[in-house]
C-alpha cells in the first residue's frame, strides 16, 4: 500500500488547444516545488499523481505543492491494488473514526464486478463495523470518503481535502517586474500577479546611507517567502540615493515623493525592457497615502510606455493585510526597518500634483544622467 | 578600518583567545569529571576566578559567579533580590536592568526610577528618597554606557544602607570593569559585568557578591558554580575573559589617562558648529558622546562605515528604537536626540586614529547638512 497525494487544478481544462502547453507547465513548476525531495509525478485522467516519495515527508510536500498556482485542491491518499479487501484495508487508513460520513466511488473501470454504488455500499458497510461510532449520512455528511477504481488493476482511496492557491500556473501569462518595497502591499501585488500565471521578476530600491543594510536583508526575507508561489529566486536592487539628494537639493519639497516615484518608473522599465519583461507591477492602492492618488498615479504613468498593473488598487488595507497574513508575509513587512528613509519626507506632501509643475521642477534636473547612474548600480542577489 | 565603537564590543585580544584557546582544546574534559583532567580544568577555572575577582574587589569578602553575560548578571541579580516591596533603580540604566524592571513590575514589586542629570548621572538625593523601608533592591549603573557618566556607587551604597540596611544594592558595571579603577565596598551587594567589553569574547560575563550574601540561581541543573548558575563551565570563554582582564588591568590608568586625552582631544578637534558635546568630562574616559543637531545619527554612522570608520548611536542593543529612551531622560529634544554619535574607545586606540576620526567626522556631519 503507498502513500500518494492526489492534485487537480483549477482553470486548465477551460484552455481548449492551450491545454497541452498549460499542462506542460504546470508539470514542470510542480517539479521544481519539489526540487530536493525525492518523487515520481504522473498524470493520469484529469489529475497529477505525486508517488514513490519517503512517507515521512507528505506533510512537507503537501505544504509546498499547496503553493503552487494551478492547483486546485489536492488530497493524501492511498495507491492500491483494486481487490474490495485492498480497497477496504485503504479506506480504513483514511476513513474517519466517528461522526457522519459516506462513501463515494468513481470506477473508470467499467468491466469491475460491481458497480459504484455497490462498491460505496460495501465498503460503507464494512467501515460501520470497524469503527461503531461512525454513522451514514449520504445527504451531508461529515466526511467522504472516495474509492477511485482506475482501469490498470489499481484503485485509490482518500478522504480529505487540501485547499490549493488555485489560479495559473506561473510561466503561462507573460512577466512582469514587481517594484518591491519590504512594506505590506508589494508582496501581496507580486502575489496576484503569480497567481494569475505571470512570472514576476522583483526589483528593489534602496537609499544607502540614508536605508541600512537591515531593510535590504528584509525585501530578500519577503523575496524569498513569496518564492514557492512565484518560483522566482533572484533580485535585483538598485540605489537611488544620488537622485533622492539631488530631488531634495534642486526641487520643491512638496513633490519630493511624486518625483522620485517618477524615476523609479522609468528605471524599472529601462530594466523591464533589457531583461524582456511586458508590464511593471506595483502595489499601489488608489487613496491609501498621498502619492498614490489619481494625480499621482498618472504622473507616474506619463513617463512610461509599458503597461503598469496595480492588482491591489481596489483593495482597503485591511484586505491586504489578509492577503498578507495568508501568504506568510504579513510579519516580515511589519519589520521596523524604513524602506525609504523618512529624513526625505516633506511634511506636506503634494496630493494633486499637476503635470506641468512636475515637469517643470523634473526639468531642473538631468534625469537621463540620473537614471543611468542608477542604473549602474544595479547589484543582483540570487536565494 | 578604524574601530571606535568599543562600548558595543571589541576586537577579542589575539594573544590571550590564543592562550585561552590552547589550553581549552588541549584540556577538554569536563570540569566535574572526577579524574585527573577534570581536576586540571577546575583548578584553572579557580585560578581564572580569583584572578578576575582580585582586581575588583577582596577575595575575602567577595565572591564571582561566571554567567553568560552582563545581561544574565543583571538578571540575576534582580531577581534574586528584589522579591517584594519595592525596587528603585535610575533612569539611566542599560535595558538588561530596565527591561529586568518592567519584568518585576508584572510580578508585582512596585518600581521606582530616579531621575538623571543632562550626562545621564543619577540625582542621588532623588534616589534616597525613593528609599523606604519597603524598598527590597536598590540598583545603580556605574558607568552610563551611553554617554559615559559616573555614578558614585560607594557613596550612593552607604547612603542607602544607612537608610535601609537590609535592602540590596546592586550596580551594573559592564562599563566600568576593566576601564576605570574599582574597589567594592561592603554595601554593594552585587556587581555586574561582561567579558567582550574588555577584548574578551562575547557570551561570558561574571556576577560578583558580597560573601553570605544570599543570591539565587536563574538556572537551574548540574550545580555548578556553587549551585549558583548551573551548565557546563564555558572554559574558552572564562579563560579569554580572564587573560584579556589581566592585560587590561596591567595598564589601566595609563591607558585612563591617555583616553582622556584622546577623548578631550577628539572633541576639541569636532567642529563645535556641527557637534554639540553629550559627555561629561569627568565621565569615563572611553566614552565621547556627541550630537550631530539636525542630522540622523545612525545615517551618519553608516556614511563614516563608508569611509572606514566605524562608531556607534549610542547604544547598540537598543539601535531600532528611534529615540534613546536614556538620553530622553536627560532632557534633549528631538533635534539632539536624532542625531546622537557614541565614540568609544579601547587601549588600541591610536592618536592618528583620533585625528583621522575627527574629520572625517566634520566631514560627515558637513556632507549630511549641505545635502539635506
Amino acid at each position: 500500500m503507498e502513500r500518494v497525494i492526489i492534485i487537480r487544478y483549477a482553470e486548465i481544462h477551460l484552455k481548449g488547444k492551450n491545454r497541452g502547453f498549460f499542462e506542460h507547465v504546470f508539470a514542470n513548476n510542480l517539479e521544481r516545488s519539489l526540487r530536493g525531495i525525492r518523487h515520481e509525478l504522473h498524470r493520469t485522467s484529469g489529475r497529477w499523481l505525486i508517488e514513490k516519495f519517503e512517507e515521512t515527508r507528505t506533510e512537507e510536500i503537501a505544504e509546498r505543492i499547496s503553493k503552487v498556482f494551478g492547483v486546485h485542491s489536492y488530497s493524501v491518499g492511498y495507491l492500491i491494488g483494486s481487490s474490495m479487501e485492498e480497497i477496504f484495508e485503504g479506506a480504513k487508513l483514511v476513513a474517519p473514526h466517528e461522526g457522519t460520513f459516506k462513501v463515494e466511488t468513481h470506477r473508470a473501470y467499467k468491466q469491475y464486478p460491481l458497480n459504484s454504488m455497490e462498491i460505496s455500499a460495501e465498503i460503507g458497510g464494512r467501515l460501520i463495523e470497524t469503527y461503531p461510532a461512525l454513522r451514514v449520512d449520504v445527504h451531508s455528511p461529515q466526511h467522504t470518503v472516495y474509492v477511485d477504481v482506475r482501469e490498470n488493476g489499481s484503485a485509490l482511496v482518500f478522504c480529505a481535502f487540501g485547499e490549493g492557491a488555485g489560479g495559473m500556473p506561473v510561466g503561462t501569462s507573460g512577466k512582469g517586474l514587481l517594484l518591491i518595497s519590504g512594506g505590506i502591499d508589494s508582496p501581496v501585488a507580486g502575489y496576484m500577479m503569480a497567481k494569475r500565471g505571470m512570472t514576476v521578476e522583483l526589483l528593489h530600491f534602496h537609499s544607502y546611507p540614508y536605508t541600512n543594510e537591515g531593510a535590504k536583508e528584509k525585501v530578500v526575507s519577503l523575496a524569498k517567502i513569496l518564492s514557492p508561489y512565484t518560483l522566482v529566486t533572484r533580485l535585483t536592487t538598485v540605489k537611488v540615493t544620488k537622485i533622492q539628494e539631488e530631488i531634495h537639493a534642486k526641487c520643491a519639497a512638496e513633490l519630493n515623493v511624486t518625483l522620485l516615484r517618477r524615476f523609479m518608473f522609468r528605471i524599472a522599465e529601462r530594466f523591464a525592457k533589457e531583461h524582456g519583461l511586458q508590464c511593471l507591477i506595483t502595489g499601489e492602492s488608489l487613496g491609501q497615502v498621498a502619492s498614490q492618488t489619481i494625480e499621482g498615479l498618472t504622473s507616474s504613468n506619463a513617463v512610461v510606455s509599458l503597461p503598469v498593473l496595480r492588482p491591489l488598487v481596489g483593495f482597503d488595507k485591511e484586505e491586504i493585510i489578509l492577503r498578507s497574513r495568508k501568504i506568510g508575509a504579513y510579519e516580515t513587512s511589519v519589520l521596523p526597518f524604513e524602506d525609504c528613509c523618512t529624513v526625505f519626507l516633506p511634511e506636506h506632501p503634494a496630493i494633486r500634483p499637476a503635470l506641468s509643475f512636475i515637469e517643470e521642477e523634473e526639468g531642473k534636473l538631468n534625469v537621463q544622467a540620473l537614471v543611468e547612474e542608477a542604473l549602474a548600480t544595479a547589484e543582483k542577489i540570487e536565494f | 578600518m578604524i574601530y571606535l565603537d568599543n562600548a558595543a564590543t571589541t576586537r577579542p585580544d589575539e594573544e590571550a583567545l590564543a592562550r585561552a584557546q590552547r589550553f581549552a582544546s588541549e584540556n577538554y574534559f569536563n570540569p566535574s569529571a572526577s579524574y585527573g583532567g577534570g581536576f586540571a580544568v577546575s583548578a584553572r577555572l579557580k585560578e581564572a576566578r580569583e584572578n578576575l575577582l582580585s582586581y575588583i574587589a577582596d577575595p575575602a569578602k567577595f565572591e564571582l559567579v561566571f554567567t553568560s553575560g552582563g545581561t544574565e548578571s543583571d538578571n540575576q541579580a534582580i531577581f534574586s533580590a528584589a522579591r517584594r516591596g519595592n525596587a528603585v533603580t535610575t533612569a539611566g540604566e542599560h535595558a538588561a536592568v530596565e527591561r529586568a524592571f518592567a519584568e518585576l513590575k508584572n510580578r508585582g514589586v512596585e518600581t521606582r526610577f530616579a531621575p538623571v542629570d543632562r550626562y545621564g548621572a543619577v540625582d542621588a538625593d532623588a534616589l534616597l528618597s525613593l528609599v523606604d523601608e519597603k524598598t527590597s533592591l536598590v540598583s545603580v549603573i556605574h558607568v552610563n554606557n551611553e554617554t559615559g557618566a559616573l555614578n558614585d556607587i560607594a557613596a550612593i551604597a552607604r547612603r542607602v544602607k544607612a537608610k535601609n540596611p537590609r535592602c540590596v544594592f546592586m550596580s551594573d558595571g559592564v562599563q566600568s570593569f576593566g576601564k576605570i579603577l574599582v574597589r567594592l565596598t561592603q554595601e554593594i551587594d552585587l556587581y555586574a559585568f561582561s567579558a567582550h567589553k574588555i577584548g574578551a569574547l562575547k557570551g561570558t560575563g561574571a556576577l560578583v557578591k558580597r560573601k553570605n550574601f544570599s543570591l539565587a540561581p536563574l538556572i537551574h541543573g548540574g550545580g555548578q558554580e556553587g549551585n549558583l548558575r548551573s551548565g557546563t563551565e564555558n572554559v574558552l570563554g572564562i579563560l579569554d575573559f580572564a587573560y584579556a582582564a589581566e592585560k587590561k588591568f596591567s595598564s589601566l590608568s595609563e591607558d585612563g589617562k591617555r583616553l582622556k586625552r584622546y577623548r578631550e582631544m577628539l572633541w576639541d578637534m569636532l567642529d563645535h558648529g556641527l557637534f554639540m558635546r553629550i559627555s561629561p568630562s569627568e565621565g569615563s574616559p572611553y566614552i565621547l558622546t556627541v550630537s550631530a543637531e539636525g542630522a540622523r545619527g545612525e545615517v551618519l554612522s553608516r556614511m563614516l562605515w563608508e569611509r572606514g570608520i566605524a562608531v556607534g548611536t549610542g547604544s547598540a542593543c537598543s539601535s531600532k528604537r528611534r529615540f534613546s529612551r536614556v538620553l530622553t531622560a536627560c532632557g534633549y529634544g528631538e533635534k539632539t536626540l536624532d542625531g546622537v554619535l557614541r565614540v568609544s574607545f579601547s587601549p588600541e586606540t591610536a592618536e592618528e586614529e583620533i585625528c583621522f576620526a575627527a574629520n572625517e567626522m566634520n566631514a560627515a556631519a558637513k556632507e549630511f547638512k549641505e545635502k539635506l
